[in-house]
Formats: C-alpha cells, sequence, structure tokens
C-alpha cells in the first residue's frame, strides 16, 4: 500500500517538478513569480488536443506543434506584457499574471466550450507489475519524460554558452548588460523554457485525467513547491516538486482526499515562518 | 498644502456633496419604479440595473476600501482576503443560524473574528517581507477555505450554509430598499473612518511605512506592531462585509469564496487606483455594474451580428472575465494609477490649460 502510494506520488511529483522548474527559470530569469504557469499546464493540454484530435497530424509532429507553439506563447507573452512593466511594482506584475490566467481560461472556454476534451497520444497505456506495486505505463513515461527533460535543462544551464549567459542574468543583470549581452533575448529565451516546461506537465496530465481549465488547480501546485525547495534554486524547484506529490498522495490516502491541498498549503505556511527561503535557497540578505 | 487646521470646504465642493446625496437617495425610487420624475424608462436607459446589484456593488465596495487601506496604504499585498469575508460569513453562521445572537450583535461578533484571523494571518508579517508574505496570504486562504468546507459539511450540508432574514428590532430587512438604507450609510461611514484615519498619527506613520520602512523605523515608528494593526482593521472590515454578504445572499457555500473572489478586489483596486479610498469605491462599481451592462447589449448586438449575439448568449461569463481581465492588463500597462490617477493627470491638465494667459 505505502509503496505504492508513494510511487504514484513520485510519478505525479515529477511532472510538478517539470512545471515547478519552468515557474523557477522565469522567476530567476525576470523577477516575475508567474501565476499563470497553472494555466500554462492548462494550454498545453489545449496544444495538444488542437494537434492530435483536431488537426490529426501525426504524433511526432504533433510534439512539434505542443513545443512550438507552447515557447510562442512564453515568448509573446514576455514581449507584449511584461516587458512593458519592467520596473514596476511587485503587486503590479502579479496582478498582470493572474489577469492573464484569467484571460487564457476564458479565451479557452469560449474556444473549446468549458466542458472537458479526453486526450489520447499514442503513448502506452496499461500497468507493470513489480511485485506488489502497480505502476501504470503512463505515469513511467511522465516520469521518465520529465526526468529527461529536467536533466536536459540542467546539461543546458550547466555546459553551453546561452545556459552560462543565462545563469549570468539571473545572477547580475547589470553586469550582463554592460558585456553588451542583450537581456531581453535572454529573458524570452527563459520564458519560452519555462510556458514549455508547464505545457508538457500539461499533455501527461491531461492524458492522465481529462484536458480541462481545471488543471489549473493542479499546474498552481508548482507554486508551493517552489517555495518549499528555495525560490532561488534549480535543483530545489524539482525536489519541491517531487515532495508536493508524493505529501498530496499520503494525504489524499491516509487524511482525507479533501485535504489533500491542504496539507501542502500548511506545510507551506510552515516553510514561510520557519525558513522563508526554502529548503534549498540562500538566505537573502537586505541591504540598507 | 494640507494645513493642520481643520480644513474647511468650499461652496462648489458642498454643492458638490449635496448633488451626490440626493442622487443616491433617489436612486432607490428611480431603480425600483423604473421612472425618472414620472417618465418611464426602458431596461436599456437603466444600463439594466436593479437595486439588487447596486446594494451588492456597497458590500464589494467594504471589501474593495479595507483591501486599497491594506494594500494601498499600508503596502501590504494580501491575495487572500476572501479568507476575511469567509470568516464573517462563519462567524454570521455560528451566532446566528446556530445561537441566534440579533443581528447587531452578530456583526461585531464578525469583525472581532475578522480582527482575530486577520492578527493571525498577519503574524507572518513579523518575518517574511514582499513576495514571501504574499504567498503567506495565499496559504492562509486555503486554510481558511478548507475549515469553511468543513464546518459546512459537519453542521450543514452540500446546500450550504442558510442565513436568516436579519432585522433590527421590528425592522426586517427584506427588501432591497431596506437593504440599501442599511449598507448606504455603512459604506459612508467606513470611507469617512478610513480617510480619517489616514490623517492620524498612526495613519501617517502607516504611510510612511509603505513608502519607507527603514526611515519609518528609524523615525520611531513600530512597524510590527503598525502592520499587524492594519491588518487587524482591514480584515474586521472585510468580514463585517463578509457577513452581510452572507445575509444578502441568504445561502452561501464555501465555492463562493474561491480564489477568483479574492482577486476580484485587486482587480477593483488596481482599475481604482492604489492607495486611493475614493478609486477602491470607482473599482467596486465598474467591477460590479459592468457586467450587467454588458448583458444588457445582447438583445440588440444578437439582431445585428449573429456571431457576437451567439458569443454574448451562450458564452456570457467567459467573455465579461475575458474583458475584465484586459481592462486590468490595460490599466497596469498603460495607467497604473488606475482612475483615480486619471483623475488627477486631468485635473492637472485642466489647470494648466486654464493657467495659461
Amino acid at each position: 500500500m505505502f509503496e505504492q502510494v508513494f510511487f504514484s506520488g513520485l510519478a505525479l511529483g515529477s511532472i510538478y517538478g517539470l512545471v515547478a522548474l519552468g515557474f523557477a527559470v522565469i522567476f530567476k530569469a525576470t523577477d516575475v513569480f508567474n501565476f499563470a504557469q497553472g494555466m500554462f499546464v492548462v494550454c498545453g493540454a489545449y496544444f495538444a488536443v488542437t494537434a492530435i484530435s483536431i488537426l490529426q497530424l501525426p504524433f511526432p509532429l504533433a510534439i512539434l506543434f505542443i513545443i512550438g507553439a507552447a515557447a510562442l506563447l512564453g515568448v509573446l507573452i514576455h514581449m507584449v506584457l511584461i516587458q512593458p512593466l519592467s520596473g514596476r511594482p511587485m503587486l503590479s506584475v502579479i496582478m498582470l499574471t493572474i489577469a492573464l490566467s484569467i484571460a487564457l481560461r476564458a479565451f479557452i472556454e469560449i474556444v473549446f466550450g468549458p466542458q472537458g476534451r479526453s486526450l489520447a497520444t499514442p503513448m502506452p497505456t496499461g500497468v507493470l507489475m513489480l511485485g506488489e506495486v502497480r505502476i501504470s505505463y503512463l505515469h513511467l513515461t511522465a516520469a521518465l519524460v520529465s526526468w529527461v527533460c529536467m536533466a536536459g535543462f540542467g546539461l543546458f544551464f550547466r555546459f553551453t554558452s546561452v545556459g552560462l549567459l543565462m545563469r549570468a542574468c539571473a545572477d547580475n543583470h547589470e553586469a550582463v548588460v554592460v558585456s553588451g549581452v542583450n537581456v531581453n533575448t535572454m529573458n524570452r529565451l527563459a520564458w519560452g523554457i519555462g510556458s514549455t516546461l508547464a505545457a508538457v506537465g500539461g499533455v501527461f496530465l491531461g492524458q492522465l485525467q481529462i484536458a480541462s481549465t481545471e488543471l489549473e488547480g493542479i499546474g498552481l501546485l508548482a507554486l508551493p513547491a517552489v517555495v518549499i525547495g528555495g525560490m532561488q534554486s534549480i535543483p530545489g524547484a524539482i525536489i519541491g516538486g517531487l515532495l508536493v506529490g508524493i505529501i498530496e498522495q499520503m494525504a489524499a490516502t491516509y487524511i482525507s482526499p479533501k485535504s489533500s491541498d491542504i496539507v501542502i498549503y500548511v506545510l507551506l505556511l510552515l516553510i514561510l515562518m520557519v525558513r522563508p527561503w526554502g529548503l534549498f535557497g540562500q538566505r537573502e540578505l537586505g541591504r540598507v | 498644502m494640507n494645513k493642520t487646521s481643520k480644513p474647511s470646504l468650499s461652496a462648489g465642493a458642498w454643492l458638490w456633496l449635496l448633488l451626490c446625496a440626493a442622487v443616491l437617495a433617489y436612486l432607490p425610487t428611480l431603480l425600483t419604479e423604473r421612472a425618472f420624475l414620472g417618465m418611464p424608462l426602458s431596461n436599456t436607459q437603466l444600463l439594466n440595473l436593479g437595486l439588487s446589484q447596486i446594494n451588492l456593488m456597497l458590500i464589494s465596495m467594504l471589501g474593495a476600501l479595507s483591501l486599497n487601506y491594506l494594500t494601498g496604504c499600508a503596502g501590504l499585498i494580501s491575495i487572500g482576503h476572501a479568507a476575511f469575508f469567509a470568516t464573517g460569513a462563519m462567524a454570521a453562521a455560528v451566532f446566528d443560524t446556530q445561537l441566534g445572537w440579533p443581528f447587531p450583535l452578530v456583526l461585531l461578533a464578525a469583525a472581532l473574528a475578522g480582527a482575530l484571523a486577520g492578527t493571525l494571518a498577519g503574524l507572518p508579517s513579523l518575518r517574511v517581507r514582499g513576495l514571501y508574505f504574499v504567498l503567506s496570504t495565499l496559504a492562509v486562504h486555503y486554510v481558511v477555505t478548507y475549515v469553511f468546507l468543513e464546518y459546512q459539511f459537519k453542521y450543514f450540508d452540500v446546500v450550504g450554509i442558510p442565513y436568516a432574514t436579519p432585522r433590527l428590532g421590528d425592522w426586517e430587512l427584506n427588501t432591497p430598499v431596506r437593504w440599501y438604507a442599511l449598507l448606504l450609510p455603512l459604506v459612508v461611514l467606513v470611507y469617512w473612518g478610513l480617510k480619517a484615519s489616514l490623517k492620524s498619527r498612526e495613519g501617517r506613520a502607516m504611510l510612511a511605512m509603505r513608502d519607507h520602512e527603514l526611515a519609518a523605523t528609524s523615525v520611531g515608528v513600530d512597524v510590527r506592531i503598525l502592520r499587524l494593526k492594519a491588518f487587524a482593521l482591514s480584515s474586521a472590515i472585510a468580514s463585517v462585509a463578509g457577513a452581510l454578504f452572507a445575509y444578502y445572499l441568504s445561502n452561501v457555500t464555501s465555492e463562493a469564496f474561491n480564489i477568483l473572489f479574492a482577486i476580484q478586489f485587486i482587480a477593483m483596486i488596481i482599475i481604482g487606483g492604489m492607495g486611493s479610498l475614493s478609486g477602491s469605491l470607482v473599482g467596486a462599481a465598474i467591477w460590479l455594474l459592468l457586467p450587467s451592462i454588458i448583458g444588457g447589449l445582447s438583445p440588440q448586438s444578437s439582431e445585428s451580428n449573429e456571431f457576437l449575439g451567439k458569443l454574448l448568449v451562450e458564452h456570457r461569463a467567459q467573455l465579461v472575465q475575458l474583458i475584465f481581465s484586459i481592462l486590468v492588463i490595460v490599466f497596469l500597462i498603460f495607467a497604473p494609477g488606475g482612475v483615480a490617477g486619471l483623475a488627477t493627470s486631468l485635473k492637472n491638465a485642466w489647470q494648466a490649460w486654464r493657467a495659461k494667459p
């Protein structure tokens, strides 16, 4: 029983980790706390519906379509909405992302109807038995793809020159501007990566449940994940996502299904009181 | 600018005030008889408005005022203001539906419960700043709505918590006009009260805290106590508004106080103008009245344009949300001061134009 819950939590947590990673990339690069990240997840699911059910593209093309559309969405949002607000107070930017998520939700519900759509991809279904533990292939694929994406971006930030520039941007904005790097391009790239990662998570969540705007709530669990892991830390976001997934499944099984969200948010409150910089973040020092 | 002596109103200001009072006093008659001085008006001419929308608007004005006091004036961002509405509704359920206390006492209890909840919710502000504090209010929102849900299912059922028609002595609040007569003075009272409190010593200390926390601390302002006080006052008002909201709807479920409910107040103060109390009134008015105005357009546009008509009939809720969120985005990008900021710059432009020889 325990192993069963643990593994499904781990699989869901991998998806949360992926969404949280996208969130952390955006936050590190542009200091924007993106409340629309949950809606990016929904957008990913509906891009998949568009590509697979409506346009009936072959699966590899559909993947390209989803990634391209999601990246374009992120880049456009940064160009049109985020960039004009740079240097404004925090509430303005937060409220902008909230308004954006409401607008996206309304738009999706007008175009696709308020009911959810079922999403079927040619990914393997069925159940793998590991001793007593049942693991669905879908969970397994989701976890594997999430891990590959996370590892891929880890390597990208560590070893490529663009990744290095992005990390430099996040570290010291002014120094990078002085060295002649176009910060806006880097920020756009970060938004593109962030929305793509969320969209990939959305494709899996859309297939595990159904593609509907209700997925936003699940996508928003990336927020506590990021804070628990530490907002300035990329590995922290991934581990936070895994923790949130496991804790959620445990709470749903052992306490009550209704309580799963509340346990996460109480944990968030505790972390904020005791260790606001998160498990893996660095303590921020104020300067007078 | 502002002398310390009591500011006296000019003749023009008195005239404006009288005019506003006259309009507000005539409004219920206009909207119930649907006629202006005996001249019948059509629904469209009245912008499709009814008195019940005006009453809901007045309740939202209380929420917007309290949030603007907290966010605009004290500089504490809260995205969990629905939690205090829920606290008020819960207090009303405990003290009225279950214990049967009289209405004024219930409102007082709701205010106290709100102040208590606000102080507790403000506690993280002693330790964390900025973004982290915003997140703690979000967590508080989820905790309170969960408590509300558990409470609702323990003592009531899925249908929601019922509320009796409130009465003040023999005077039963059973018509929209009577509600209007209760709510309008209350909104005016809260508005003047908050306005006066901003002029007081602590109010000014609070504005200083918002503008520069370290500078305020260095001149002897205890920002920690001040934060908790601002939070308690704001949530007490929101809680009373929540109790009134519950009474007005006469049945409330936990879904009523979702995160969108909290967000709408932020939208109101952004449209109205951050830090401007009168702006929050305007923002609440726009937020509550625009949907019915959009709804009033549907019969005409369905005749003229098939696509637009279909959109208005089938997806009205989504369309309203889309329009509102775009409105908020436009305000954020092009008019960060909201309606109040626009009014100030218009006034300045007008005075500059008049001053020209």
